[in-house]
């Protein structure tokens, strides 16, 4: 006769087993490390630096002049318009405490509505000091601007609201 | 059992315990990763800087007194530009103040308000 305590020891042996295994593969599963959080936050801090700045240029310095930006967008010599944007965005979003200015890229335009053909929207490039070749990883902020300007399709100059929109990379 | 020690008895109990101790500290971690994500996704969805702007063109624009194609322009960008439907009004007549009511709606956030000119 085989003694049959043998069993007991076995099936202790694999119960024992199964639990630590189980929590090995639990403990393990558990404590990687998973923050997709972090991936965005780049992007964010250069979405919000970009908002910032929009929205400093589009704040005039008293209530009876217009706003920087406004005045760019009714600038009509299109060369005069890049030019004053280029200046003064650059020197908000490139401008850091201390040591040398920050370097992002950037294109702008600005969207319409147009009216003749049938309320579709359009663009026109507004500034840009950089070009995107596909391999950047742009974020995109706009501003809302309120200007007297006279839009392809209309005849007079007219107030129309239209959004600035800005695409902003790190190289 | 007879003829066995009884002791072993008690160290399987131990391990036991042991093991779900282990596994109530694994569940933990584990929601606490899961907290982390829909904290961060809810903060990166939130659209604080478009309901901001669109708020202020809009008040900008009942200033001015609501030129002409402005108000078509501020709801047909919205939508096309921003993905967002944007309405407003502003009834008048009411009092002394301006009213403005608006209305934003990009399918995640909704965001509505009564303005008063103060």
């Amino acid at each position: 006769m085989v003694d049959e305590s043998g069993q007991l020891y076995t099936i202790e042996g694999f119960a024992a087993a199964m639990i630590m295994l189980f929590t090995t593969y639990l403990v393990l599963s558990a404590t990687s490390v998973y923050t997709p959080g972090d991936t965005h936050i780049s992007d964010m801090q250069l979405e919000q630096i970009g908002t910032d700045a929009l929205k400093m240029m589009n704040t005039p310095v008293s209530s009876n002049v217009k706003s920087p930006l406004q005045s760019i967008i009714e600038t009509s010599n299109a060369t005069t318009a890049a030019a004053a944007f280029n200046t003064t965005f650059l020197n908000y979003v490139n401008s850091r405490a201390g040591s040398n200015p920050d370097n992002l890229h950037y294109s702008a335009a600005v969207t319409y509505r147009n009216i003749t053909a049938g309320d579709t929207t359009n663009n026109y490039p507004l500034a840009s000091n950089g070009l995107l070749t596909g391999g950047e990883h742009p974020v995109r902020v706009t501003e809302w601007v309120i200007a007297n300007i006279k839009l392809p399709g209309r005849n007079t100059v007219e107030p129309r609201a239209v959004l600035v929109e800005v695409l902003l990379w790190r190289d | 059992m007879a003829g066995l020690n009884e002791e072993a008895q008690w160290i399987v109990l131990m391990g036991f315990v042991v093991s779900f101790s282990f596994f109530f500290l694994a569940m933990i971690l584990n929601q606490s990763t899961v907290v982390g994500q829909t904290t961060a996704e809810s903060v990166l969805e939130f659209p604080k800087n478009d309901i901001r702007d669109v708020r202020s063109v809009i008040i900008e624009s009942v200033r001015l007194g609501e030129p002409g194609e402005v108000h078509n322009d501020i709801r047909v960008l919205s939508l096309s530009r921003k993905g967002a439907v944007v309405s407003y009004s502003h009834p008048t007549g009411l009092d002394a103040y301006t009213h403005i009511i608006i209305h934003y709606n990009n399918g995640v956030t909704e965001y509505n308000e009564n303005w008063t000119s103060s």
